[in-house]
């Protein structure tokens, strides 16, 4: 039997890591727009998220900090649900790129792709379970991925093994918790967006002329689907969900 | 380090079970198997001491494993606590 027979409550107040710009910035955007409160950091701050803060000082609290820094994590954690009330529900979205072969990439930007990508999202999700489970004791996790996990691209080798690593961690998460906190991944295709800057414009063409719907992802196609992962009863759990215009099928 | 008394952790112990509609019954001989008191609501209790204490109670799995009534709860939250 299962130990909740009732649906996790939608989400009110959302942690949302990278929310500075791009896709963050619109994921950000959105949750407010679907009525919860957002706490966002990044490691730098930019002026559209600074306005954010200051049009919404009730409903938003965002800080400086960088994700690698476990302690400064934390602290964001605690001050955030001071200002915000208890934080149910975790968008962990930063992340940084890749463009280069694995022969070419130095062992140390290996090291930082993977503590940026894997290590420090693990810690987000560690440092948000522990305060949301004292607190409201249930909520939702997304993770935002990448068709990378799932496909082979050139140049993205350690990028893809921090995305696949994630999705697989979603997948233990989502057992691990017992139906107590819905787990899932967004896996995005390339967009035109800083991320996919790290493709060169001949492989974005390659792309683009695979993708049955013939055009590349944009953030107003993952927000959606983050908020009925956050928001509505869908009873999704354990699960990557692949928004690329079909490009990988 | 502070350290909760046995009654207050009791306390908090109902106040998960609570959650749940679920009762935590006065005897410390209680089964958990029987109340409905699972390994994630013993998650969920130690954190809500470690927020009480401000510090970290992290354990191992294998020494939750012969837990089995309110009592031994109680007891283990309390060894942490000392540790």
């Amino acid at each position: 039997m299962s130990e909740n027979s009732t649906a996790i409550p939608r989400a009110s107040c959302v942690l949302v890591s990278g929310g500075s710009r791009g896709l963050g910035l619109a994921l950000v955007q959105d949750a407010l727009d679907a009525g919860a409160k957002v706490a966002t950091f990044a490691r730098t701050i930019t002026p559209e998220l600074e306005k954010l803060a200051d049009d919404r000082p009730d409903d938003v609290h965002i800080g400086s900090v960088d994700i690698t820094d476990e302690k400064a994590v934390r602290t964001f954690i605690k001050e955030a649900a001071a200002h915000l009330g208890p934080i149910d529900a975790l968008v962990n979205n930063a992340a940084i790129g890749q463009d280069s072969l694995h022969v070419h990439t130095s062992p140390e930007r290996i090291a930082a792709i993977v503590a940026t990508n894997l290590t420090a999202p693990l810690l987000v999700v560690r440092a948000f379970l522990r305060h949301a489970m004292a607190k409201s004791g249930r909520g939702r996790i997304v993770m935002v991925t990448s068709v990378c996990a799932q496909r082979g691209y050139s140049g993205l080798v350690t990028y893809s093994a921090t995305k696949g690593g994630l999705d697989s961690a979603m997948r233990t998460l989502a057992r691990e918790m017992h139906g107590r906190f819905l787990v899932n991944s967004v896996a995005p295709g390339f967009f035109a967006s800083e991320m996919s800057s790290v493709l060169g414009t001949e492989q974005l063409s390659t792309i683009t002329r695979r993708t049955p719907t013939g055009r590349l992802v944009e953030p107003e196609n993952i927000a959606p689907v983050v908020r009925s992962l956050l928001f509505d009863d869908t009873n999704i759990n354990g699960q990557v969900l692949t928004i690329d215009g079909g490009g990988s099928i | 380090m502070t350290t909760l008394p046995r009654d207050q952790v009791r306390s908090m112990m109902g106040e998960v079970l609570a959650a749940q509609g679920k009762e935590l019954p006065a005897e410390d001989g209680a089964l958990l198997e029987t109340i409905g008191f699972r390994s994630l609501d013993f998650s969920e209790l130690a954190l809500r001491v470690e927020d009480e204490l401000d510090e970290e109670l992290n354990f191992d799995a294998p020494g939750l494993r012969s837990i089995e009534t309110v009592g031994d709860v109680l007891t283990f939250i309390d060894q942490l606590q000392q540790a």
